[in-house]
């Protein structure tokens, strides 16, 4: 029913999740629940890589905000790559931006990450 | 530039709002589509911490339906009442500061510091209190601007009627459980009844105890296997109860009589189906052909039965299934002129009186039905039970296929 799957990549410290097809439902719950089973192992560094996202909406757009809430929460990163300008242009216009860090390519985010220690 | 994000913004609210259309008048449960909408609304204003909460009025409190971003609020109430309804503005987002000196916020203080509350929306549907939303703080931390209020009341407004909605369904719902349920009653309570005259019927005559309830039973087999509908079946069932009826007014004398009958007391005694019929057609029972069946159930095919003398082509099936199970019971019981038969003559007896007595076809039912229950083939047997055991099943299996094979023959 919904077009929506997530893939992980974990190493050491820091874990990219990469969400697939539509953030238009419910399913995208899933996303939020990933990063929080990550937050609650004691892990604190999240990449989402957004370049296989289709399409994101409010509920999606609500999940991430979760997602931030819960970042901040735990002291964490949050950091944000490979997005399309139309999703760029949405994060930035919910105000969800300023409290990520956005990166162009994920390996950008993962060098920054590696920096912080 | 501002412009450009005003249109954009306008655009991504837009869609949203028809979002929360779809999931309103979607056919989701109430849970999911609420928890959906909830999301539909902290999406566009960028709130991490949610909850919808549903206004109970035996309890008077707002309880929570579905939540985001808090943990454990299962269980948590707002307690309200109707004076603080009162004050509320219809849909209106109001700042959890406009209400803090209201004694609303202090006699739930804890609960809004869980919900963690920070715009509490009042949800009525036309002037009906439904629930409530709250809104924690945005990302921003920015207060609502006007045209987002405007957007919040709209929101507002859906998500009201979708929980009235759901209220008017939970009611109607509860309403017809309990008309099903006073229904049940009703409808034991007159089957009840009607074993209670049907036992009052056969107390009169010390011979046929249950004649009644045995001439139910047979029927209703006869009945199921002729593929009769169950409201139909239980139509014949009560017929058979309630056949004899007209014997209340006979003399018991009369009836219980151990020697043969006057030509008066056989008159008498005919009198009894149409005593009964004048006895049940006051009443207005919910299963039709109830009194035909009565009135008739001393009919024959050949025309030589009473009250009426009806020829074959007039009589129902109902009639000639009455007609063969109260006939049949009346040959493997004791009467107080005679001793009842054993099955093996009633049977070669029904035979006899194929095409005088008794319908051929009615009667091909019954030889099969009864077959299948001396041979365990039905799922609970109406007629075996209520017969001596003194047969031997081989024996009655060979006459009824032999019977059956004439019959078709």
């Amino acid at each position: 029913m919904n077009n929506f799957s997530i893939s992980l990549k974990a190493a050491k410290d820091v874990v990219v999740i990469m969400p697939r097809g539509y953030v238009n439902d419910l399913g995208a719950e899933r996303l939020e629940h990933t990063c929080e089973q990550y937050f609650d192992k004691g892990l604190k560094k999240i990449v989402i890589n957004f370049s296989d996202m289709q399409h994101i909406n409010s509920i999606g757009a609500s999940v991430l905000t979760d997602i931030v809430q819960k970042t901040a929460e735990h002291r964490g990163y949050l950091c944000f790559t490979n997005m399309k300008k139309v999703h760029l242009d949405v994060f930035e216009m919910l105000g969800i931006t300023k409290h990520v860090r956005v990166f162009k390519e994920e390996k950008d985010a993962l060098s920054f990450l590696k920096d912080i220690g | 530039m501002k412009g450009r994000w005003d249109l954009k913004r306008l655009v991504f609210n837009l869609s949203s709002l028809v979002e929360l259309g779809q999931e309103v008048t979607s056919s989701k449960g109430i849970n999911e589509k609420m928890k959906t909408t909830l999301h539909v609304v902290t999406g566009m204003f960028s709130v991490p911490r949610a909850a919808l909460l549903v206004y109970n009025s035996t309890r008077s409190s707002l309880e929570v339906l579905t939540y985001k971003g808090i943990r454990g609020m299962d269980g948590t109430r707002v307690y309200i009442k109707a004076k603080h309804i009162k004050t509320f503005k219809k849909n209106e987002p109001c700042s959890i500061n406009e209400i803090k000196n209201n004694s609303f916020y202090e006699d739930n203080h804890d609960a809004f510091k869980r919900l963690q509350t920070k715009t509490f929306i009042p949800l009525f549907a036309k002037d009906e209190f439904v629930g409530a939303i709250s809104l924690g703080n945005r990302l921003s931390r920015k207060s609502y601007l006007q045209s987002e209020r405007d957007a919040l009341k709209v929101i507002a407004n859906q998500m009201s009627i979708a929980l009235h909605n759901s209220n008017l369904f939970k009611k109607l719902t509860n309403k017809v459980t309990e008309n099903k349920r006073l229904y049940e009653n009703m409808r034991r309570i007159y089957h009840d009844t009607i074993q209670a005259f049907a036992a009052a019927i056969d107390a009169k005559d010390v011979y046929t105890k249950n004649h009644s309830y045995r001439v139910a039973r047979y029927a209703v087999a006869i009945a199921r296997e002729l593929g009769w509908g169950e409201k139909d079946v239980e139509g014949i069932y009560v017929a058979g109860l309630l056949h004899d009826i007209g014997k209340i007014i006979l003399d018991r004398g009369v009836i219980n009589k151990g020697e043969e009958l006057t030509i008066m007391e056989i008159t008498e005694i005919r009198k009894h189906p149409q005593i009964s019929y004048d006895i049940l057609s006051k009443i207005k029972f919910p299963w039709k052909d109830v009194v035909d069946f009565v009135r008739h159930h001393h009919e024959r095919v050949d025309g030589k039965g009473y009250p009426d003398s009806l020829m074959e082509a007039d009589l129902s099936d109902g009639v000639k299934i009455l007609a063969l199970a109260d006939a049949f019971d009346a040959m493997t019981t004791d009467r107080p002129y005679r001793r009842k038969l054993h099955l093996l003559e009633a049977l070669r007896e029904v035979r006899k009186c194929l095409g005088t007595q008794f319908d051929g076809r009615i009667s091909r039912v019954f030889f099969r039905v009864l077959q299948k229950e001396i041979k365990g083939e039905v799922r609970e047997a109406q007629i075996i039970p209520h017969l001596d055991k003194d047969f031997d099943p081989t024996i009655i299996t060979t006459l009824l296929e032999g019977i059956t094979a004439e019959l078709s023959a």
